[in-house]
């Protein structure tokens, strides 16, 4: 039942005056029908890199592309664009960060919509608009049939999302990659968006790879969490199964960094120091090692593989995970030098 | 908007109506019984012998023809040649344009060269040198009878008006077919024409919109440059620059032969630009506000 998405040692290089940037090296996980994977990381990890990689949206000049993305059985990476238009909005759709720029400022809603749906779907224009009035509907737009011969500027940030998923919606993809949806958007929106990209996975029986910086929002909106560092992946787990045993110091680093309701005002926050590693030449060993509490010699000359961890399907690259002896030692070691 | 509608933008308000007025004149002057036959030789004007405001609207020249009717037969040729050459100038150019910020690469590498070529000519040197080779051509060879000097000089400002539309559509098109919603189109399955034609084409027109009304104003100005310098429309069709360089001579005596048509040009290009930066500003608050 594994082979709906299967991503097979990805990478995307980029050429560039200061050499080659690794922006994605090495990925590899599968998903499901109907399940949420979240992909986790900071700026720069290449998660959103990674997300385009899977759409081929990618420019073509300098770019170097390997490893396999195998989509219901067939492979797709390194399809020419002629060949991906097959895939593009009616199997794959994608919905972008910041919704403010990602409609076209001159085009009323109602076409937006239905664009695609009279391009690929070969639909009639009135009925394309009679489509696009009930996805509307879906994503829970008031005044629909008023909004159809609006433009984008007379919506809210909220509103042009959810304009946004209804176009990514429209041709019925099996596969919706989200890359930052709620990025742009205030908090209670982001609550209200996730929940409607839930909603509407579940109806549709949709896959989505839901990429984001915030652990928070992937909490309860995914089947299985992938944290990116350094264009790999670094820890990969059921979404349960992360919270209550996070292995890689990294994750628990992010974990870390989110602020608490419990602690007092005013406490620090605490941050992860240094920055992401440099992608044209990265550090030997682990990516993480330089900025990791509880790095050893090892982790800074030997890369570590990805290692299976106790419970099913979970996996973390780490010499010496959260919890075992030498982390804890570490940490207190580096506990007792500050204070 | 209801602040914008309350008070009235007079310049606006004025321009348009000075160039609709003018070419609504210009359009209809043969029909026009104070304009008619006013544009012909008169013996009681003779020698710039009457001035403006008297039974010759604007002055008469030294043929004893009214100023303000050949003003307002000359704004029929200068506003025609003005205008075609913009619209073919645009139209190539920002073809051009487009095609060199869309696809890039070689189109792009030749396109640009081409465009810095033709914006290191000195203007005034294209000009001359083609309507001469244009000349030529007409009367050497059958087929180009139909090249007349309006076509020709209206061939000229569009050449010169094609460097720099292109320069300006690349740019626009460069920086538009890098945001999100051409991305979101590509994901949708939209093909290259599409992308060009529904997202980019209808995003470059604002700002168009108000280069082309600047450049109609500065093409305005190099037809009276290149009538001024002798190349312009034959003898005795009128154009605002060929009022002004042939009356220049007598500006001490009959200071209306010059000055009411360069008046004329002065106010045409002024409302041309007011109407373009009014344009300008007002499409950039529907961006601001995006």
């Amino acid at each position: 039942m594994s082979d709906f998405l299967e991503v097979t040692d990805v990478f995307t290089h980029f050429e560039t005056p200061r050499g080659q940037v690794r922006a994605v090296d090495g990925v590899t996980f599968t998903l499901e029908r109907g399940k949420t994977l979240g992909i986790v990381g900071e700026s720069g990890s290449g998660k959103t890199i990674l997300s385009r990689t899977i759409m081929g949206l990618l420019p073509t000049r300098g770019t170097v592309r390997g490893g396999t993305i195998r989509y219901k059985g067939e492979e797709i990476q390194g399809r020419a664009p002629s060949e991906m238009r097959d895939i593009w909005g009616k199997q794959m759709a994608m919905i972008f960060q910041d919704p403010m720029s990602s409609l076209n400022p001159l085009m009323k809603i109602g076409m937006q919509i239905a664009e695609p749906l009279i391009h690929n779907l070969d639909m009639p224009k009135d009925q394309a608009l009679a489509t696009a009035k009930r996805l509307l509907d879906d994503v829970r737009i008031p005044e629909s049939v008023k909004r159809l011969n609006q433009y984008p500027h007379e919506l809210s940030g909220g509103m042009r999302q959810r304009v946004m998923i209804a176009i990514a919606l429209a041709c019925g993809p099996n596969l919706l990659l989200a890359d930052e949806p709620t990025t742009a958007l205030d908090v209670t929106v982001q609550a209200q968006i996730l929940d409607l990209l839930r909603e509407q996975r579940q109806d549709r029986n949709m896959s989505m790879i839901l990429v984001t910086h915030d652990l928070g929002v992937v909490a309860g909106h995914t089947d299985e969490i992938a944290v990116m560092y350094g264009g790999k992946i670094v820890e990969k787990a059921p979404t349960d199964g992360l919270f209550k045993n996070m292995l890689m110091p990294y994750t628990a680093a992010l974990l870390e960094s989110i602020p608490k309701m419990n602690r007092p005002s005013h406490t620090r926050l605490t941050t992860i120091p240094g920055r992401p590693p440099d992608l044209v030449s990265p550090p030997a060993g682990c990516r993480f090692a330089p900025r990791c509490p509880a790095a050893q010699e090892r982790c800074h000359s030997e890369e570590p593989p990805l290692f299976s961890a106790g419970s099913p399907g979970h996996v973390y690259a780490c010499w010496y995970p959260v919890g075992s002896p030498v982390y804890r030692e570490a940490i207190e070691r580096r506990a007792k030098e500050t204070v | 908007m209801s602040a914008i509608t309350k008070k009235r933008d007079w310049p606006t308000v004025l321009a348009a109506a000075w160039l609709i007025g003018l070419t609504i004149l210009a359009f209809t002057a043969d029909y026009l019984p104070f304009i008619r036959g006013y544009a012909e030789s008169s013996p009681e004007g003779i020698g710039f012998s009457k001035g403006p405001f008297t039974s010759f609207l604007l002055g008469s020249d030294q043929l004893g023809r009214d100023v303000f009717a050949r003003c307002i037969y000359g704004a029929q040729i200068s506003l025609r040649i003005a205008l075609f050459s913009i619209i073919i100038g645009t139209v190539v150019g920002g073809t051009l344009g487009m095609v060199a910020g869309f696809f890039g690469k070689a189109s792009d590498r030749a396109i640009s060269a081409f465009t810095d070529v033709m914006l290191a000519f000195p203007p005034i040197v294209i000009a001359i040198l083609v309507t001469g080779r244009f000349d030529a051509l007409r009367k050497n060879s059958e087929a180009f009878s139909w090249l007349s000097r309006t076509w020709s000089i209206t061939f000229v400002l569009s050449i010169l008006a094609i460097a720099p539309l292109a320069r300006i559509v690349r740019a626009q098109t460069l920086s538009i077919s890098q945001r999100e919603f051409v991305l979101a189109a590509r994901s949708l399955g939209a093909r290259n024409g599409r992308v060009l034609v529904r997202e980019i084409l209808p995003n470059l027109v604002p700002a168009m919109v108000s280069v082309i009304f600047t450049g109609v104003a500065v093409l305005l100005i190099a037809e009276g440059g290149l009538a001024f310098l002798g190349y312009s429309i034959e003898l005795p069709t009128p154009t605002w620059g060929r009022l002004i360089a042939e009356n220049r001579n007598f500006i001490r005596e009959a200071w209306w032969g010059t000055i009411m048509p360069c008046v004329m040009l002065f106010a045409t290009v002024l409302s041309f630009n007011v109407l373009g930066d009014r344009i300008a500003r007002r499409f950039d608050i529907r961006e601001a506000a995006l």
